[in-house]
């Protein structure tokens, strides 16, 4: 031990303290929430240690910890915390930090999670999508004349045996080429994260298996449970939101469904929208789709304001601006279907259909860099978890 | 105009030694104790810090200092109602509830012999009973029985009334309402046990073998409701495994948020209480820091080699209980080890946090914080636990400092 040092880190404090853990100095490790906690398992509980490495701002050892992913922020430790330290939402900042760390353009993490980076953000999806928009549409069109934009029947382009319209072409830019990027970085993150937590529990190397078999013996049980959200309904003080975050994600699976089809029928098939909105049946799976999000997301609005009232949680600019990210993708995305039926709405909905797509190119950007990392993070995090628990299984027996 | 006397009110430790003190400078002393009997908190214990003397000692020598001096009045089941004036000149209004036992009462106990209606005894904090005529305490000064008509079985009252050949029960008394004049007041109004059915995950009052350190004291003394065996409410089984959780509402901004001073050195000492008459328990002391101010240092390492103690540093965050056996199933992180526990034990002791027992009252003239403590004005001065959470000697040193102030304000005056 002699001549061991150890130094706190300030400016992690800092930034933890800036994205909703502004409590995290009270804490006095009584370990309360570590025993309240309905998730925490008994070999390692949390979250009284992580409590104490983020108030010496230790990143790394918080890097590594896949407790700070297996927290669903029940807020029964809030609840409970003699100190108000509230180290449910601690943890949800300590998630945003792990998530800067993981993550290159570190500036886009920071737009993200403070509002006055709303109109940065606002203003590079806005800029990105115009950048296309003209490119593909051949100049500026004429945003309140749907015929002009979107559904402009002039510009074509021939690419193989495919032929798109301008809309197309353009959707298929932004969007394929900002995938791209999100899951190239997520990918590369995932990969960090894993290395760290094997690292950290020092698994050997005989037990550090390839991804083929920890995606089939370990991500899948990961992905039943996480579909199945069974470790958020063992949640005390908040237990009501895993229905509606339930529906939230189903309603986001449905939606994927929806736009790979009309992908691939428009795109390769040729079939190109608008279709009727009464009678072809993808526009049903979107319908539903949209539904389950919407509920969702204002059963998760409605219920944090109660939530807020209990002092069980507390709803930080990071928690409202994805809630009501989604909250916008969803009435946008229903406002096109509307305004594209009515006669009257009709030429709104250019504008209707250019705010839809800023906010989906938001969403997508907000994966690697806001809360919303958590899809990923955690899925990762739990299925570690699967994996960390049958790799000591196997070395005890 | 200025007045030289001086108000104490509550008759604990504390304002005993403050009116002794005082009466014994040849000042006029009016003592007043909500109670029956005077002796408060420490009159409940079986033994008492620093020196784990049994209450006797300490109260035995000041009320016999007490009858002998003339410049002192008690009035017993008596309140303040409310104050005004100033320093040196006080106007103190109070009211005496009705005792319907007069002086004449010798505590022959005939009366109690006789009388079928039973109480609660509150000062059993709910393990006992008493009768509807009792004696307020083993050592009851003024050492006169009480009547709590509201228990009284039918016929009781006749019955109790024909036995008493020295006419001392009165049931017409009133209750009366009072001014005293005053120069100064020193109030002792101590404290009371946190109600520990606010504590929804340690399971008090849902689970039988969940019990509060004030209950443990009744249970050790020789005169308390078990006749000093500490056993489990729900069988009446010694315990062999005792679990104390300590800060129970105490440094807990839900609850307490300050640190109640003596719950540490309770449980320290009623693992040795299990020493001396049950050297098999073997006790584990769940806590978040073990607090023993000052010289009481000294006092965890004689518990620590004298009784059968287990420290984890955890709070108890969540108790089950064992239906069938009605064992407590406690949980709580080992911070030390990192791991997290759920161990089984017989008994759970809440080391119970105290509360002013100010708390709540609004008595015009008195000021509180806000956590019920009562807040020092010029000729106002609090002591002991009303002021703070203390022990017993330093209640008594607050106590002994207050008469020098409260003899200031009246001089100056």
């Amino acid at each position: 031990m002699a001549g061991h040092r150890i130094e706190g880190d300030l400016s992690a404090v800092k930034e933890i303290q800036s994205v909703g853990g502004d409590t995290v100095k009270k804490c006095y490790q009584c370990a309360t929430c570590s025993s309240v906690c309905p998730l925490a398992p008994d070999e390692a509980p949390f979250p009284r240690k992580q409590m104490l490495l983020a108030q010496w701002g230790f990143r790394e050892k918080l890097l590594s910890d896949p407790s700070v992913w297996l927290c669903h922020q029940c807020g029964d430790c809030t609840k409970y915390c003699p100190r108000n330290a509230r180290p449910g939402d601690v943890l949800a900042s300590l998630r945003i930090m792990v998530t800067k760390e993981l993550l290159p353009f570190k500036f886009l993490n920071t737009f993200f999670n403070n509002l006055w980076g709303l109109p940065i953000l606002i203003l590079i999806a806005f800029a990105y999508i115009m950048l296309f928009t003209l490119f593909t549409f051949k100049g500026t069109p004429n945003f309140f004349d749907a015929t002009s934009f979107p559904y402009n029947d002039e510009i074509h382009y021939k690419i193989g045996f495919m032929k798109l319209p301008a809309r197309v072409v353009m959707i298929d830019l932004v969007f394929l080429s900002l995938a791209a990027f999100v899951i190239v970085l997520m990918a590369n993150a995932v990969g960090k994260l894993w290395r760290t937590y094997l690292d950290y529990y020092k698994v050997p190397q005989a037990y550090r298996y390839g991804v083929g078999t920890i995606l089939a013996n370990y991500f899948i049980p990961a992905l039943k449970e996480i579909l199945d959200h069974s470790r958020f309904e063992k949640c005390g003080a908040n237990s009501w939101r895993a229905t509606p975050h339930k529906m939230l994600l189903f309603g986001f699976i449905i939606l994927f469904i929806t736009t790979g089809t009309v992908f691939i029928l428009a795109d390769f098939l040729g079939m190109h929208t608008p279709w009727n909105p009464f009678t072809h049946p993808v526009k049903w799976l979107g319908y539903i789709g949209g539904i389950l999000l919407l509920y969702g997301v204002i059963g998760l609005i409605t219920g944090r304001n109660r939530a807020e009232l209990e002092n069980s949680l507390k709803t930080s600019y990071s928690d409202s601006f994805l809630l009501w990210l989604i909250l916008l993708v969803g009435i946008t995305g229903f406002a096109i279907v509307v305004f594209r039926t009515v006669p009257v709405l009709y030429n709104l909905t250019g504008v209707a259909y250019l705010v839809h797509l800023i906010t989906v190119f938001l969403l997508f950007l907000s994966v690697p860099y806001s809360k919303f990392s958590h899809l990923v993070f955690r899925t990762t995090a739990v299925t570690f978890d699967y994996y960390y628990k049958d790799v000591l299984k196997k070395m005890g027996s | 105009m200025a007045n030289s006397s001086i108000l104490v009110v509550g008759g604990g430790i504390s304002g005993i030694t403050s009116a002794i003190e005082a009466a014994e400078m040849e000042v006029d002393v009016y003592l007043v104790e909500s109670e029956p009997t005077l002796g408060g908190r420490v009159g409940q214990l079986r033994y008492y810090f620093p020196k784990l003397c049994p209450p006797t000692c300490g109260l035995e020598i000041n009320y016999k200092r007490m009858k002998a001096n003339p410049h002192l009045t008690i009035y017993t089941m008596t309140e303040v109602l409310e104050i005004s004036g100033a320093p040196g000149s006080y106007k103190v209004k109070l009211k005496q509830n009705p005792r319907f036992v007069n002086d004449n009462c010798t505590c022959c106990g005939e009366c109690e012999k006789v009388c079928e209606g039973e109480r609660i005894s509150r000062f059993d904090f709910g393990l006992g009973k008493t009768k509807a005529i009792y004696l307020p305490s083993p050592m009851a000064f003024p050492a006169r029985y009480v009547l709590d008509k509201s228990a009284l079985a039918p016929g009781d009252l006749e019955k109790i009334m024909s036995v008493c050949q020295y006419h001392a029960i009165d049931p017409d008394m009133k209750e009366e309402v009072f001014e005293l004049e005053v120069g100064a007041i020193i109030w002792a109004t101590g404290w009371q046990p946190y109600d520990a059915t606010k504590i929804d995950n340690l399971g008090y009052g849902k689970f039988n073998n969940v019990i509060t350190n004030m209950q443990v004291e009744r249970m050790a003394s020789p005169w308390g409701p078990t006749g000093g065996e500490i056993k489990r409410p729900s069988d009446g089984e010694v315990p062999t495994k005792v679990a104390f959780v300590q800060c129970a509402g105490s440094r807990d901004e839900n609850h307490l948020p300050y640190c109640s001073y003596i719950c540490c050195l309770a449980s320290l000492k009623h693992s040795l209480y299990f020493a001396e008459k049950y050297p098999n328990t073997e006790c584990t002391i769940f806590y978040i820091d073990i607090r023993t101010p000052g010289r009481y240092e000294k006092f965890l390492n004689r518990a620590t080699n004298e009784a059968k103690i287990k420290f984890v540093k955890g709070k108890v965050a969540k108790i089950e209980e064992d239906p069938s056996t009605k064992d407590l199933l406690v949980t709580a992180e080992d911070t030390l080890s990192g791991r997290r526990v759920t161990e089984r034990f017989n008994m759970v002791i809440l080391a119970l946090g105290m509360q002013p027992s100010t708390i709540g009252k609004t008595i015009p003239g008195l000021s509180l914080d806000e956590n019920g403590f009562v807040v020092e004005t010029d000729g106002i001065i609090p002591v002991g636990c009303a002021k703070k959470p203390l022990d017993v000697m330093t209640s008594n040193e607050t106590a002994t400092g207050a008469v020098l102030k409260a003899l200031q304000v009246i001089k100056r005056a």
